[in-house]
């Protein structure tokens, strides 16, 4: 009897290892371990077995089952991942086939430069304001002390809706128009659109400056480094060296123009920086006292520093934009750089 | 101004290369911009600051090398006999714009060519050799900075000068044979009868050297830097002399110039040499500068001694006092941009070194400044902008007036209220823009002339509005081109561009926040230049903020576009931003599930989708939670004159959940109230 289930056993184990569907599983379980399989109905004649021999046959036999469970419950799984894997395998698709979507579009390089720079200078504390394109004479010139009649008006070709009205030539105007309303402390940067009657190769009649200027009452020229080191290893890389140059500007009082190492050769000298190393990136100074004075701050109390960028020079240096006439074109195959 | 090296080191001694000299020039603010050689000598091109009329000369440049390396300087040498007693009849009779005038006369020159080193110096620094004595008058302006002329005595009337406003002159011919139009103001030169030359400026055709004068009668004068600069700009003359006159000149050097122009010419063209007549009504007073060393250090943020800055000054010929704990300077006659202590400031710290100022991080006390986020809102504009599809254009505000007629825009419209340029580049850019449309359809043109087929662009920018106040209304506006083949490839859905553009809208105003819009049709179409009946107003809580629409065919062709155009404008953008809540509220998520009901109806095919969702919600029920329209159709098994429109009404009550009987008793009411308003009829 025992020899007997041993080799239902063998058996069972042999017809499940080898079905190949679920199906098939199903019908050996139910040759086993259904209500008239071959197990169950051993069980069920357990009861007329001798009693001394009941305990080892009942526990073989239910050693058996569930040794019969187990191996179906093995097999199910294996059976049923290996449907899965053919399903699989008959639905793949092209993935590289192009993906649906409505591209996104592009900000015009020189705003997205004009953001970095924003970010820069508001993440050191600066407030961003802003003024009038088209500016009283006053504002653009007067107040920054350039009087009429002045040379250093031939500095900026301007265009002039009337004697006393202007396209402002620079962001300046800005610094007037703020200090006029508020005292220091201030550290303010203007962004916007400027205009010069000038259109060349090199110059388009209107493009994009940021000033910056802070007041207070120790502000130093090592300030106005410190601060324009920032944005230059901010921009270009932390390897970036900054140059200050005397210059002249009516409104700054002593002015520098900044170089920064060129971008292009490192400093070894190139086609852009015409061999020097570097290149000119913006002008800047400590503040005129007669700015001070024409903003009705007490004489003597305050100092500051300013300074004054062309947005589309750096944004052509930082991505090596060669003609400045792009800035204006508008063409989509020149936009989607960006 | 470009200068010879050969030429500066008759001045003073160095042993640089020039490479090394121009980055000592350049390094000093006087920046050489080019260099060129010529027959052994190098020639460099200085740009000088109108601040820096002092070195518009070699000797100028000279004195910036001697202070920049402590070296003395050689002035060059000056000596006139003088062979007559008598002494040229000047008179000044305005003096408040010629505070100065000194001449001598040569008798009996021998006018004729320049010694070649002459010519050569002269051509090299961009000058044109005349004859003889001309050539010193411009050699000794190179040199020493100060501008002469030279009459011919015999054609001045009365052999004097006298020096006054043209007054009632009116005409008067230049040496360059032009015929000039002076006003009343302009500064001249006067024989005992007419005017000979303008002062500062250019001398007259009547009175100049030629090769028969014999007898020359030598200028050497200051004039008011301001007259000179306004009489040069009303006659459109810039030469050597005015720009000298304008940026100021040396009062002081006046005698020195006019004694080497008077030896160089007796040397090369002989003569017998009279005395001085030197008119000075208006003497020089140089300016008192006071400046503390507490002043000096904090500006630059630099540690200097007293020694150290005693040192500068000397170096560049500042006098100064010792004053309590700093100075009292007093510049030199040919500095006379130094008038305030930061002048003499920036003297310090060009000679100290501006690259030995240390970096440092400014100590300022925090402070917020009111006023301007707009440019926080419109950065999200362009962003969500950007995200729908739509690349950033950038045009200048110029417009070019006829572009108005050309998108019809009405007489009486505001787009005509144009801010014009007094001196545009060109007259297609002689107004500031009133609407970016015109900019924006340039754009599709030349993108569509360089072969792009499909593309999305907007520009968000000012406007300008002349109005009754000396500044023009300077409005931000927003506005937006989409442009995409008639026929879309087959991959595309079939739909007209509109929609897409539309939707960049609703998605931004969804994205802002922005509630109680919508689109609205009249009669009247919303632009001009827009297809009359696919174009709508965009409206804001009743106000109209903008349009959107397909381009008019006339525009399209008038402009020789192709495809399917479609054009969104925003007029007014902080309207817009006005808008935006300045605040999100959370809603509490429903807690009570919903139920949704589908309707599908025929109805006449010119009443629009608005209305029908205008009708369902005039109801005003509470529990009618959204309505979302997803089919329409025309066509087969329809009648010709209607349409077939099917949406999802999904219902829920913030308090219960709602029964069946519920919803189809208000579901029917729908229906009834759709068939009594707009005549719908249900389907299936
Ligand atoms: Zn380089």
């Amino acid at each position: 009897m025992i020899e007997e289930l041993r080799s239902i056993a063998s058996l069972a184990e042999e017809e499940i290892q080898s079905t190949e569907t679920l199906n098939a599983l199903t019908s050996v379980k139910a040759k086993y371990l259904g209500k008239k399989g071959l197990i169950t109905e051993r069980i069920r004649s357990l009861r007329s077995l001798p009693p001394e021999k009941r305990p080892e046959y009942g526990r073989l036999l239910n050693q058996i089952k569930n040794r019969i469970e187990e191996l179906l419950k093995e097999r199910e799984g294996y059976l049923k991942e290996a449907d899965l894997d053919r399903r699989l395998k008959a639905e793949s698709f092209d993935v590289t086939l192009p993906g649906f979507c409505i591209p996104f579009g592009h900000l015009h390089p020189a705003t997205r430069m004009l953001n970095e720079i924003i970010d820069i200078f508001v993440s050191l504390g600066f407030s961003v304001m802003e003024g009038p394109e088209v500016e009283l004479d006053y504002y653009n010139f007067e107040a920054l002390n350039i009087p009429k009649d002045h040379p250093a008006r031939d500095m900026q070709d301007t265009f002039y809706i009337s004697d006393d009205v202007v396209l402002r030539t620079h962001t300046s105007p800005v610094q007037v128009r703020v200090m006029e309303k508020h005292t220091p402390p201030l550290s303010v940067v203007a962004p916007g659109k400027v205009y010069r009657c000038d259109a060349d190769i090199s110059h388009i009649p209107m493009f994009h400056q940021i000033e910056g200027f802070m007041v207070d009452e120790h502000i130093t020229m090592g300030d106005l480094r410190g601060v324009l080191e920032v944005f230059a290893h901010e921009v270009f890389g932390p390897q970036t060296a900054i140059r200050f140059r005397p210059s002249y500007f009516p409104f700054t009082e002593p002015s520098a123009e900044v170089d920064i190492s060129c971008v292009l050769c490192n400093g070894s000298g190139c086609r852009v920086c015409k061999n020097s190393g570097w290149v000119e990136v913006l002008g800047a100074g400590m503040i005129n006292p007669r700015v001070f004075e024409m903003a009705g701050y007490e004489p003597g109390r305050y100092t500051g520093f300013a300074f004054g960028m062309g947005v589309e020079r750096i944004t052509m240096l930082k991505y090596g934009i060669s003609d400045i006439r792009l800035f204006l074109e508008n063409d989509k195959r020149f936009l989607e750089q960006f | 101004m470009k200068v010879s090296i050969e030429w500066l080191q008759e001045f003073v001694d160095f042993k640089l290369s020039p490479q090394e000299l121009s980055h000592l020039l350049t390094m000093a603010g006087l920046e050489v911009e080019a260099s060129e050689t010529v027959d052994g000598d190098t020639i460099l091109d200085v740009s000088i600051t109108p601040n820096r009329a002092d070195c518009l000369s070699v000797l100028g440049i000279a004195r910036e090398i001697s202070a920049n390396l402590g070296v003395p300087i050689r002035q060059p040498l000056i000596s006139v006999k003088e062979d007559e007693t008598t002494s040229p009849d000047i008179e000044i009779i305005d003096t408040e714009i010629c505070h100065r005038y000194a001449s001598r006369i040569i008798y009996g020159v021998r006018v004729g060519q320049s010694p070649e080193w002459l010519v050569r110096r002269l051509e090299a620094h961009g000058m044109r050799a005349v004859n003889n004595v001309v050539d010193v008058t411009n050699y000794v302006m190179l040199e020493m900075g100060h501008p002469l002329h030279a009459f011919d005595l015999n054609r001045l009337e009365g052999r004097r000068i006298v020096v006054k406003r043209a007054g009632d002159v009116g005409r008067f011919k230049t040496l360059d044979g032009e015929e000039r139009r002076l006003n009343r103001d302009m500064l001249m030169i006067w024989d005992a009868v007419r005017p000979v030359a303008i002062a500062g400026v250019m001398g007259g055709l009547d009175s100049e050297v030629t090769p028969s004068t014999t007898d020359v009668l030598l200028e050497s004068a200051y004039f008011d830097p301001v007259s000179v600069r306004r009489t040069s700009k009303a006659l459109g003359l810039t030469t050597e002399a005015s720009y000298r006159f304008e940026r100021g000149t040396d009062i002081e050097m006046i005698v020195r110039a006019l004694d080497r122009a008077t030896a160089l010419i007796k040397e090369l063209a002989g003569g017998r040499v009279t005395a001085l007549t030197d008119n000075y009504p208006i003497p020089y007073t140089p300016p008192e500068v006071s400046v503390s060393l507490q002043r000096i250090r904090g500006l630059l943020g630099i540690e200097i001694d007293e020694s150290s800055i005693v040192e500068i000054l000397k170096r560049l010929n500042l006098q100064y006092k010792k004053e309590g704990e700093g100075f009292v300077i007093t510049p030199p006659s040919f500095r006379r941009d130094i008038q305030q202590d930061v002048d003499v400031i920036e003297e310090v710290a060009r000679l100290y070194g501006y690259e030995k100022i240390p970096s440092t991080m400014p100590a300022i006390r925090l402070k917020r400044i009111e006023g301007n986020d707009n440019f926080r809102t419109i950065r999200l504009i362009k962003d969500a902008m950007v995200k729908a599809g739509f690349s950033e254009v950038i045009n200048t505000s110029f417009l070019n007036p006829s572009a108005l007629d050309e998108l019809n825009i009405p007489d009486n419209d505001r787009r005509r209220r144009l801010v014009h340029i007094k001196n545009p580049l060109r007259r297609e850019e002689s107004c500031l823009r009133t609407t970016l449309v015109p900019s924006l359809l340039n754009n599709a043109v030349l993108n569509q002339n360089r072969g792009e087929r499909a593309f999305s662009l907007f520009e968000l920018s000012r406007v300008f509005f002349d109005r009754a106040e000396a500044l023009p209304d300077e409005v931000m506006q927003m506005a937006a081109i989409h442009c995409r083949p008639l026929r879309p490839s087959i991959w595309e859905k079939a739909h007209n561009g509109f929609y897409d553009i539309k939707g960049a809208i609703e998605g931004l105003f969804d994205f802002l926040k922005i509630k109680g819009y919508s689109f609205q049709r009249s009669d009247k179409p919303p632009q001009p230049y827009l297809n009359p009946v696919r174009s709508c107003a965009i409206v804001i809580n009743g106000e109209v903020v903008g349009s959107v629409g397909e381009l008019h065919p006339s525009v399209v062709s008038l402009y020789e576009l192709r495809g399917d155009i479609s054009i969104f404008e925003i007029n007014d953008l902080e309207a817009l931003i006005r808008a935006i809540p300045s605040r999100i509220t959370y809603r509490q998520l429903p807690r009570f599930p919903y139920v949704e009901r589908d309707i599908s109806i025929l109805v006449n095919k010119d009443v629009p989708v608005a209305e029908i969702e205008g009708v369902i919600s005039s109801l005003n029920s509470e529990i009618i939670e959204s309505v979302r329209l997803f089919d329409i159709y025309t066509g087969k098994q329809i009648p010709p004159e209607k349409k077939s429109i099917a949406f999802t009404i999904r219902y829920r009550s913030s308090d219960r959940t709602l029964t069946d009987d519920e919803v189809d008793e208000l579901h029917s009411k729908i229906i009834d109230t759709l068939r009594h308003t707009i005549n719908a009829e249900l389907r299936g």
